[in-house]
């Protein structure tokens, strides 16, 4: 009797241990909050700050310029004078002109400049650092008009849906052919999501690298990743049931997922270079994405043929817009908001859903696949896949 | 003079037809309180501000954007009053002796609106005080080193090796006294020859010595000019120029001078790191004797200098009305380096 009584509230005193390291952390984390100074003085002398802002964007419009600043480092930051062209400029700030760690503000330049010529721009702290970003030629910045919202949307749809919709048509030859071939279709399916996967992993990896060192380091990339891949992972019990994988039209609605996350960061990334003025808004560039994503389109159908009911038209469609249609969020995103640790997150999201629906369909090939995962037609349609995607990616770089 | 003060003001205004509201609201709420109680060119301050009232919507642009009270200055009006303005000139006098003490001080000083820099001075403005002499005068020039590098002066003009600045150093919390007959009549300027020289001179360790000759100059409304450089971000190239000490500083405040009167500029160039520096008055033009040191002289409006050299200006302004002056390398000018005349009746 005595036992039981004790047991409760000998476990409520052994939880209340555990927050003892937290309280004696905290004492400690204060104490050298307060004489931490002193204490370093022991092993020398801090260099004093480099006081060099971050320029993260600057905006073009009429007679006026606007430039996105943030404080990288630690201690505060007082932008106390602009220059353009290196001439002393009036400003005003759109925000604080005293920046705190990671804060941002915008600075506003009245000023008539030229037209697809090189400009720079020059942020002066009050300790006298000039930080200088060249922008090799001023284009204007594209402004939220609905006319160029239309125009984002239609790159979008070209980029992303339409190449998608022309690739189901492939459905029907799908679901007459050997189950050897159909197999070998579905690790092509699963050849060209590595390829998607590898490719968001190393733009995400790229943009990351970017960043100033305090918004986070490569943590935020495997941050992402892992909450796509094991969000999908959830999402693929749900739909299959508990103990069963995924297949047919499940298996489909996963890779058009897949699919869908990872034109979501294409979309993004394609109107943040139109934004920015970095790419030519050339017809040869959205053409070479259509190919590109034709395949996108087969890797869809190859489970869907797999299923044993035709599917209906409506299914089909969603599965093109769920594919597709991210690719328009992406470009209306990439084209107004731009925000680099936004696209950092948007590519590892990519990079895990792919690397997962890639999971799901090895695992579907080699259960179903007469010779299973090492067959010829496996193996050879898993690097097709690759190779595909590598060959039509040429055309868009 | 209320109306022609009223007239200025509309041409001013007229003048400025781009002033924005945002930035001149910006610019009250940065004012210092002795700022806004500006006297001598308060005018024209004023006039400016009436014009970022009336155009609200538009946003300040050009020139118009750079005088009175938007122009990118720091202080009072009457801050650089002991740079601008020389002590007056002593007519000769066998026998005298004139005494100074330079006392070199660590300064952070506030070059720009918002900008500090680390400076060396002398007296604790960048450039140093005026020094004047008339020739023939004994030059008695203490130097105090309360910084903390050794320091020294070495002054132009023709005096003894052992008062020359260069080996006599001075270390911090030493003194020396630098004895010499005041000669030639000239305008001369003095700086500290420590080494490393370029960081000493780039830090601010300079200024103007004016020697009178023996027969007296002109009567002249003098304003004494000193062109610099700041390398704020230690590049080995200026960030900003000025005349004596800020940016933008004649711009806010403009030198106001009488029309038909003689004005003598006593202008030396101390910039580091660029080769040259030039001074150019609009509308106008001076007779420039080189180094003040002769009778002749060039009728012009822009003259150039290199590091080290100085000379004398004399203009008599044929009109009334706000002038501009500066440096005819167009980057120095929108660096710092410009200001204006306000000449009146």
């Amino acid at each position: 009797m005595a036992a039981s009584v004790e047991t409760p509230s000998r476990a409520y005193a052994w939880r209340l241990w555990a927050l003892l390291p937290l309280v004696l952390l905290a004492l400690v984390v204060g104490v050298f909050v307060a004489r931490g100074d002193s204490l370093l003085e022991l092993v020398g002398q801090s260099p004093p700050a480099a006081d060099a802002v971050d320029i993260r964007r600057v905006e073009f419009h009429p007679g006026q310029l606007r430039i996105h600043v943030t404080n990288p480092q630690t201690d505060a930051i007082k932008i106390a004078l602009v220059t353009v062209d290196d001439a002393i400029v009036p400003f005003t700030t759109e925000g604080p002109a005293k920046l705190g760690r990671l804060r941002s503000s915008t600075v506003v330049v009245a000023y008539d400049w030229v037209k697809d010529e090189p400009i720079s721009v020059g942020i002066t702290s009050s300790t006298g650092i000039e930080t200088v970003k060249d922008i090799p030629a001023a284009v204007e910045t594209p402004s939220a008009s609905a006319r160029g919202f239309l125009g984002y949307g239609i790159i979008g749809l070209f980029v992303g849906i339409v190449p998608i919709a022309l690739g189901l048509l492939w459905l029907p030859s799908l679901r007459r052919t050997s189950p050897e071939w159909l197999a070998a279709f579905m690790a092509l399916t699963a050849g060209l999501l590595s390829f998607l996967g590898v490719e968001a992993l190393a733009e995400s990896f790229q943009l990351q690298a970017t960043l100033p060192g305090s918004t986070g380091g490569a943590g935020l990339v495997l941050l992402g990743v892992a909450l796509s891949f094991l969000g999908m992972t959830l999402l693929s019990t749900r739909l299959s049931g508990k103990g069963s994988h995924a297949k047919g039209m499940t298996l489909a609605l996963l890779v058009a997922l897949g699919i869908g996350v990872h034109n979501l960061g294409e979309g993004l990334a394609i109107g943040t270079s139109f934004a920015f003025g970095e790419l030519q808004l050339g017809t040869f560039l959205i053409v070479g994405f259509m190919l590109h994503n034709v395949t996108e389109g087969l890797g869809i159908a190859a489970p869907v043929a797999e299923g044993r009911a035709a599917p209906s038209f409506s299914r089909l469609a969603v599965l093109t817009l769920i594919a597709g249609a991210p690719a328009i969020l992406g470009a209306w995103i990439g084209g107004y908001v731009t925000n680099d640790i936004l696209g950092v997150l948007f590519f590892a999201l990519a990079a895990g859903a792919a690397l997962q629906v890639v999971v799901e369909v090895s695992r579907f090939v080699a259960r179903r696949a007469p010779g299973g995962l090492s067959s010829g037609y496996a193996v050879g349609g898993y690097v097709a896949g690759i190779a595909v995607m590598y060959g039509t990616g040429l055309l868009a770089a | 003079m209320s109306k022609r003060h009223l007239s200025r003001r509309r041409l001013l205004a007229a003048a400025a037809p781009l002033a924005a509201a945002p930035f001149a609201a910006k610019l009250a709420l940065d004012r210092t309180p002795d700022a806004s109680a500006a006297n001598h060119s308060a005018m024209d301050m004023d006039g400016t501000e009436m014009a970022g009232m009336e155009h609200a919507s538009k946003p300040m642009m050009g020139h118009a954007a750079m005088i009175g009270d938007a122009a990118a200055a720091v202080g009072g009006p009457n801050d650089l009053d002991h740079l601008l303005y020389p002590p007056a000139a002593l007519p000769y006098e066998p026998g005298r002796v004139r005494e100074y003490t330079l006392t070199a001080l660590d300064r952070e000083i506030e070059i720009a609106p918002g900008v500090f820099f680390a400076a060396w001075t002398y007296n604790g403005t960048v450039p140093g005080p005026v020094i004047r002499a008339t020739e023939g005068d004994t030059l008695r020039v203490k130097l105090q080193n309360a910084g903390t590098h050794p320091h020294t002066i070495h002054f132009h003009g023709i005096h003894p090796s052992k008062m020359d600045g260069v080996f006599e150093v001075v270390q911090p919390g030493d003194d020396f006294t630098y004895e010499f007959e005041a000669r030639p009549a000239a305008l001369q300027l003095y700086h500290c020859h420590a080494t490393p020289l370029k960081k000493h001179i780039a830090k601010g360790l300079y200024g103007a010595l004016i020697i009178d000759p023996k027969e007296p100059r002109a009567p002249a409304q003098e304003l004494v000019m000193v062109m610099n450089g700041y390398d704020t971000d230690g590049d080995a190239s200026n960030n900003f120029y000025t005349v004596n000490g800020r940016t933008f500083y004649y711009a806010r405040y403009p030198i106001t001078v009488k029309r038909s009167q003689l004005v003598r500029i006593y202008l030396a160039n101390l910039t580091e790191f660029d080769l040259i520096n030039s001074f150019h008055l609009h509308a106008d033009f001076f007779r420039y004797y080189p180094t003040g040191s002769s009778d002749s002289f060039e009728y012009t409006d822009t003259v150039m200098l290199c590091q080290g050299q100085r000379g004398i200006l004399e203009v008599e302004f044929a009109q009334t009305g706000t002038f501009m002056f500066h440096a005819h390398q167009s980057e120095f000018t929108e660096l710092g380096w410009m200001g204006f005349f306000n000449v009146i009746d």
